[in-house]
């Protein structure tokens, strides 16, 4: 074989050798950033899941796709996208506050109004069940639809409220929202006012 | 009617209390009658407004009477 051959083919090897041992120092780097990544995000995700389940999704999805690049030994890209996952996961806990006490304040109003509500289709149902005839607009199946629903409600804002008293502030947000829209159904059947705060 | 109902102040947007503002020539009979198709549930809206109404046949154009 010529000179200049074995030399070109010795460079080559060479070269190979060089980037096989920058992608192994890459290695370790990205390896580290992974793991304290990966701990960074399940420190608080039990309970950002529970208020901010979509942003503690993504997270989760961008770790995957960081571990991803390491098996696909793009160290760089994966070290890369590993810190991103890091930055990520420190926001979480912030976004997490925010999200408790917007949810907090939220259901102070609705404590107040969804019992109001209830009282009154309560008041009203019973009252309509002893009529010897009901009023113009209503028929014995809506008010019978009233009671179903007026039991239904009752039921769920109890969950709610239990919600809540755990701390699953989500989903006693959205247990409330379904009653006070449920709710506002009924009292427009029976032909009653809406509170101002049910209209918003 | 729920104690609440009957104590919430006017004007609290969470108040779901139910009011009706007597018309010229309304008797209870008559909004009992709007309100629950009978007009002989009239003493249920007596009960919730005695502390504006003292005798069930004396209603005033303009009063704001809670229907339960």
């Amino acid at each position: 074989m010529p000179v200049k051959k074995i030399l070109s083919l010795a460079l080559v090897a060479l070269f190979a050798l060089s980037l096989g041992a920058c992608g192994d120092k890459a290695k370790g780097p990205a390896e580290a950033a992974l793991k304290a990544a990966e701990e960074a995000l399940n420190a608080g995700k039990a309970e950002a899941a529970k208020l901010i389940p979509d942003q503690v999704a993504a997270a989760e999805d961008a770790l995957k796709q960081a571990k991803e690049l390491f098996q696909k030994k793009d160290y760089a890209g994966a070290l890369s996208a590993a810190t991103a996952v890091a930055d990520k996961a420190k926001g979480l806990g912030a976004a997490a506050m925010a999200k408790k006490d917007e949810l907090t304040k939220g259901w102070e109003e609705q404590a107040k109004l969804l019992p109001n509500m209830i009282g009154a289709i309560k008041s009203r149902v019973d009252i309509l069940s002893k009529s010897k005839k009901l009023p113009e607009g209503l028929d014995a199946a809506k008010l019978d639809g009233a009671k179903s629903g007026l039991a239904e409600i009752t039921k769920t804002w109890d969950e709610a409220s239990a919600a809540f008293k755990e701390g699953a502030l989500a989903d006693a947000s959205a247990k409330a929202k379904a009653v006070k829209k449920k709710a506002v159904e009924i009292m427009n059947t029976l032909g009653m006012q809406i509170p101002a705060a049910a209209k918003s | 009617m729920s104690d609440e109902q009957k104590k919430a102040p006017e004007g609290d947007p969470t108040d779901a209390t139910q009011w009706h503002v007597v018309q010229k020539g309304e008797t209870l009979s008559k909004i009992a009658a709007k309100y629950y198709g009978d007009p002989s549930l009239y003493p249920t809206i007596f009960e919730a407004n005695k502390d504006r109404l003292k005798d069930p046949n004396l209603i005033r154009i303009g009063q704001k009477l809670r229907i339960p």
